[in-house]
């Protein structure tokens, strides 16, 4: 196995529970009645283009598109709108997902902001082409913030795989 | 290092399933579907259904803390605001209960007078309180949701009004909470009839306003409407209840380049940040009660439906601002219905008997524009 000395680190196999757990817990916080606000980042997006990135033989385009109905009928979207962006997001992260792990998680956070950019144009587009309102220049923070999150959810999500296979008194984790 | 302690493992060589692309294809195919099927066809409400269904414990999870947040916010609120607000209930009370007392007297009135000009009798229209839940957080449209749906007897179409006018009408019920589409949302078209001229015609929500506002379309740039005019549902789409305040009348453009004028509007509903609310039964929906006179003139005297003339009717709308005093609220909004289907009884009589088939907030548009060209016949003639 080829790694990059010094920063990338063995990993211990991902616990499927803990996988589908965070990714439940990132639709509750998407589902977090905070009212109507366009900047608001996407945590389903991003946890759903990070497992993607981390386990794309575990999670793929069809968890995607059920999450993306999930977050439809909550929003009473157009049935279908979040499904579409969701699932090109999750392409999107399986086909770039050998060449991000090679970077430093600082770097990645760039790499992954033209995905997210891409899935509000695509909400944008089919929402204008279904007769909506524009939500105001605001909506261009939201991918940013998303972005911004990445190496936050990066530490959060792989700390469970990064504790010591056999603990011992010196690493108790 | 014993074996299964490593992540990286080699991906199966064979047994890989369709490839990522022919993925993307089939999901895009099966989204697009979903979306023309609900657009258009209206195919897809079992599913919507279903999933929603399946959702409520998740989202009644995630109202959980932010309930909390705003219960524990309103527990620390100042005293001086809380007995400022106190009086300014009292104050509405009081003035309610005046109104109140005169509506008793004038409903006898008006059964009576009624009954000598041999009009139908007016129906009171049911309504049953609801909490918002929450404002969707979709920013495309203007729609809440509320915590009443099937299981309460919600029905698709009824118009949601707070205590100082029209908010929405239910556009989806879901089996626990339903859809409210705010009369601001760019979709949403409420037929109205200005209570100083009688003119009816058709506000649409302008979302792109500030806060969100409403606009009078297809007004001749030379029709009599002034800054400040009162808005109310005219009752000729057979779903609103006559009378219920809607909007006043903002800003007016007149341009010579247009022979139409672009009249904006402020709903006088508190579209923005309603938390109760009263959903009324769709006018339509209550032929039953009216077919008995029995029925209909007992619900007649409860209705305080009164001889009050159109501006008496614009004056009780701004005196209830009291956002707590919902059930209160009704007797005014009630009183203005009276008012206006004493007014125009040839449009009540012609109403159709179940137009409230469809939900969408298309069906009133159709219908009021029809009836508008022959009201300014009328008006110019002094």
């Amino acid at each position: 196995m080829i790694m990059r000395p010094g920063q990338q680190q063995l990993l211990l196999p991902v616990s499927p529970i803990f996988m589908w757990a965070s990714l439940v817990m990132a639709l509750l916080l998407a589902m977090l009645p905070l009212g109507r606000a366009a900047w608001m980042p996407d945590v389903l997006a991003l946890v759903i283009v990070f497992w993607s990135v981390h386990q794309p033989m575990r999670v793929g385009m069809g968890a995607a598109f059920f999450f993306g109905l999930c977050m439809d009928v909550h929003q009473s979207a157009l049935l279908g709108q979040h499904a579409l962006s969701y699932t090109t997001l999750s392409f999107l992260a399986i086909m770039m997902h050998r060449r991000l792990t090679w970077y430093s998680v600082l770097l990645q956070a760039p790499q992954v902001l033209p995905l997210f950019l891409l899935s509000h144009v695509i909400e944008l587009a089919i929402r204008m082409v279904g007769g909506g309102i524009l939500p105001g220049w605001t909506m261009l923070v939201a991918p940013a913030l998303e972005a911004a999150l990445w190496p936050l959810a990066s530490v959060l999500l792989l700390a469970p795989q990064r504790r010591t296979p056999d603990p011992d008194a010196n690493r108790p984790l | 290092m014993s074996l299964g302690t490593l992540d990286r493992s080699t991906p199966p060589l064979f047994n890989q399933g369709p490839s990522a692309l022919s993925k993307l294809i089939f999901f895009s195919a099966l989204a697009l579907f979903l979306m023309v099927a609900d657009a258009r066809f209206n195919v897809v409400r079992p599913i919507r259904l279903a999933i929603g269904t399946v959702l409520y414990p998740v989202q009644w999870l995630a109202l959980k803390p932010v309930q909390a947040v705003a219960e524990g916010g309103r527990y620390l609120e100042e005293l001086q605001l809380a007995q400022r607000k106190e009086a300014e209930a009292r104050r509405a009370l009081a003035l309610q209960s005046e109104r109140a007392g005169q509506a008793d007297v004038l409903a006898s009135e008006n059964a009576r007078l009624r009954a000598l000009l041999e009009l139908r009798q007016t129906t009171s229209t049911p309504g049953r309180a609801a909490e918002v839940l929450y404002d969707s957080a979709d920013p495309y449209t203007r729609k809440v949701v509320i915590d009443q749906g099937v299981a309460q007897g919600v029905v698709a179409g009824s118009p949601v009004i707070d205590p100082s006018g029209v908010v929405g009408q239910v556009t989806l019920v879901q089996p626990f909470t339903s859809e409210v589409t705010l009369v601001i949302d760019r979709d949403q078209a409420i037929p109205v009839q200005n209570m100083r001229t009688g003119a009816r015609s058709v506000a649409f929500g302008d979302a792109n306003a500030h806060g969100g506002g409403l606009e009078l379309r297809f007004m001749a740039a030379n029709s009599d409407v002034q800054e400040g005019d009162l808005l109310a549902t005219s009752g000729v789409d057979g779903v609103y209840p006559a009378g219920l305040p809607v909007a006043r009348i903002e800003r007016i453009e007149r341009r010579a380049d247009s022979g139409f004028a672009r009249i904006y509007c402020q709903p006088l509903g508190d579209v923005n940040a309603a938390r109760y609310v009263l959903v009324l039964t769709p006018v339509g929906g209550q032929g039953s009660a009216a077919a008995h006179p029995a029925a209909a003139s007992a619900s007649a005297a409860a209705a305080a439906s009164a001889a009050t003339t159109p501006k008496a009717a614009a004056t009780v709308v701004p005196g209830a601002p009291a956002p707590s005093a919902t059930t209160a609220a009704v007797a005014p909004a009630a009183a203005a219905s009276g008012a206006v289907a004493k007014r125009t009884p040839p449009a009540r009589a012609t109403r159709p008997a179940n137009p409230v088939a469809s939900p969408t907030p298309a069906v009133p548009a159709p219908s009021a524009p029809a009836a508008r060209p022959r009201t300014p016949e009328r008006r110019a003639t002094p």
